[in-house]
């Protein structure tokens, strides 16, 4: 049971992480690269303003804003650009992004590991089906699942997500009908940060299962292709699916045949590749 | 444009320089830094190969290289075999691994995150782990040492010789020209008949061969393999590289290399934060100077080689 609930937690992780970059991607076409850096910018933002000022809730608007206006930063500045070139552009030009953030966070933080406190109230433990359970765990669980209820609303139900699906399947109409293209792809971006920024904070009160190093961005980027890819590119509905998937087989493996969790995720993802390349949740329908 | 003549007159300082340098009494830091520069920039031209000429950005050449480390590393200490036939196993595990790849395109860098977590834990008892496989062996041809800096750097020297004379007629072949095709339009090559998927792969294939040959050449200039070889940084490394000093063109990868490991020396005698303003300069390069150093200059010459032609009365 236990092994389950690890497994949900760091399924949900993933998919804060996963959700942003599969969004990005699928409202814009830019896979970015830099998006397990600006998750490393939100957790390291987010144990700086909880030591300083001590309360969870500030950290996790501070690490989701700081956050989301660095990506929009990013957008605005370096990726806009870029858009009329060939793809592989945006995608070096985020690998050049990575570099620039790792030296800003070693600069500002330093290169040792970061202690980070866990909230109290998030702390204790509870008994649950004879076995005994983080609440942080739980916390996290729930917290995942409103981010993606909540996503999945924003992108299907509200008129911004309208704007967006429509911008991103012909931004060049949508342009001349005088809505803000430019400002709605800006915006976009912002969110997928902001939502990195966000999984930066939960990992980071959760340092027992990430810690906060340098290391966490190219750690935590390529799990995040993986989810991004067997969910199918730009597939949100699919991304939580793979995100809980790779959680459970992470957890699993933790317990049973720790030296092998990685082999077994890439296994995965070689066999969905040959089998199923368009992703394991794919359906012929538009992706929210 | 003349680009074959614009080759020339870049190559020919490039050449001289490379031929007297032994001969002002460089230290053996210099000797192996030019001798890491050449090496590295065999490892760029193979990279360019997919990157400039056909257009795919790879995130997983770092595993071509380090397995062209370590299966020399392996056959010359494991097996015992002699250098020149390490070398040649390099090549074909490059080439081989290119091959595998190939079925994979979009993720080449989770592929080589893989074999990087295996040379790092899971083949502890070949690769010698974290730490790496120390001693690996230096050619050995007709009894020269080639421990010595100088002579290895000849050594090397002559391999790039020989690898940039095989990339220039391969550039040049109907191999090259089909390559520069799908580039230029997939489709439209496609159409024509070409099975552009087989030449996607080929190119794979020499594109890993030469790398995997860099990776021997590196392997035996350090005298040691780590898996930091095979580390998606390395990878990025490459593309930087190649960006800088021009990608697809004969010799921007080379000026590329060049342009680094002097940004590299100097910035990080200046400032401890040196891969942070590496990455500015990468990215302003790409917003403002995508066509590379070389890429520049070979425009700037088709230029003035116009307007003199015009000012000659040769085009009207």
């Amino acid at each position: 049971m236990s092994t389950l609930i690890i497994g949900l937690s760091l399924g949900m992780l993933l998919f804060l992480l996963a959700s942003g970059l599969t969004l990005i991607f699928g409202m814009l076409g830019v896979i970015n690269f830099a998006h397990g850096a600006l998750y490393m910018l939100g957790a390291y933002i987010a144990f700086d303003i909880g030591r300083h000022t001590g309360s969870f809730v500030a950290g996790l608007i501070g690490a989701t804003v700081l956050v989301a206006l660095a990506g929009a930063l990013i957008e605005r500045l370096a990726l806009r650009p870029l858009y009329d070139r060939p793809h592989f552009y945006q995608l070096i030009l985020t690998f050049g992004v990575i570099l620039v953030i790792s030296e800003v966070v070693k600069v500002v933080w330093g290169l040792g590991y970061q202690e980070s406190t866990m909230p109290p109230a998030l702390a204790g433990t509870v008994d649950m089906f004879g076995s005994t359970i983080p609440v942080y765990r739980l916390f996290v669980i729930g917290f995942g699942a409103l981010v993606s209820g909540g996503l999945f609303l924003l992108i299907e139900k509200s008129t911004f997500g309208m704007l967006v699906r429509a911008a991103s399947s012909d931004g060049e109409m949508v342009r001349l009908l005088g809505l803000p293209v430019a400002s709605v792809r800006m915006a976009v971006f912002a969110l997928g940060s902001g939502l990195a920024g966000l999984a930066g904070l939960a990992g980071a009160i959760a340092a027992p299962l990430f810690p906060i190093e340098l290391g966490m961005a190219t750690n935590t980027i390529i799990d995040c292709f993986i989810v991004v890819i067997l969910g199918g590119l730009g597939n949100i509905r699919g991304a939580v699916a793979a995100s809980l998937l790779i959680g459970l087989v992470r957890a699993i493996g933790y317990s049973y045949m720790p030296s092998w969790v990685d082999i077994l995720t890439f296994s995965l993802l070689i066999a969905t590749l040959l089998t199923r390349p368009q992703g394991l949740f794919f359906r012929a329908t538009r992706s929210a | 444009m003349n680009a074959s003549r614009f080759d020339l007159w870049l190559g020919l300082p490039l050449a001289a320089i490379a031929l007297l340098l032994p001969f002002t009494g460089p230290s053996d830091f210099m000797l192996n830094l030019a001798t890491l520069v050449m090496i590295w920039a065999i490892f760029a031209i193979g990279f360019d190969f997919v990157f400039g000429l056909l257009g795919m950005v790879s995130f997983g050449h770092a595993s071509f290289l380090g397995l062209g480390g370590y299966a020399l590393a392996l056959a010359t200490q494991l097996w015992g075999l002699p250098f020149c036939a390490g070398v040649c196993l390099a090549i074909a595990a490059g080439a081989l691994c290119a091959w595998l790849f190939s079925f994979f395109a979009l993720v080449t860098l989770a592929l080589s995150q893989l074999l990087y977590i295996l040379a790092d834990s899971k083949l502890r008892a070949w690769t010698g782990g974290a730490d790496g496989l120390p001693g690996v062996a230096r050619p050995g041809l007709g009894g020269i040492d080639f421990f010595d800096s100088t002579l290895f750097y000849w050594y090397v020297l002559a391999v790039f010789v020989l690898v940039m004379a095989a990339v220039v007629m391969l550039r040049r072949s109907p191999f090259g020209r089909v390559i520069a095709g799908i580039r230029q339009n997939e489709t439209r090559a496609e159409q024509l008949g070409f099975d552009v998927h087989r030449y996607k792969q080929i190119t794979f294939i020499v594109s890993g061969g030469i790398s995997g040959l860099a990776g021997a050449l590196l392997a035996s200039l350090l005298m040691y393999v780590n898996p930091q070889m095979l580390h998606w940084t390395t990878s990025g490394d490459v593309i930087i590289m190649t960006l800088l000093g021009g990608a697809g063109t004969l010799w921007g990868p080379v000026i590329g290399v060049l342009a680094f490991e002097v940004l590299k020396e100097w910035l990080s005698g200046w400032t401890q934060y040196w891969y942070g303003i590496l990455g500015l300069i990468f990215i302003l390069a790409t917003l403002f100077f995508p066509k590379g150093i070389v890429g520049e200059l070979q425009e700037r010459y088709g230029q003035w080689r116009d307007k003199a032609a015009r000012r000659d009365g040769r085009i009207s």
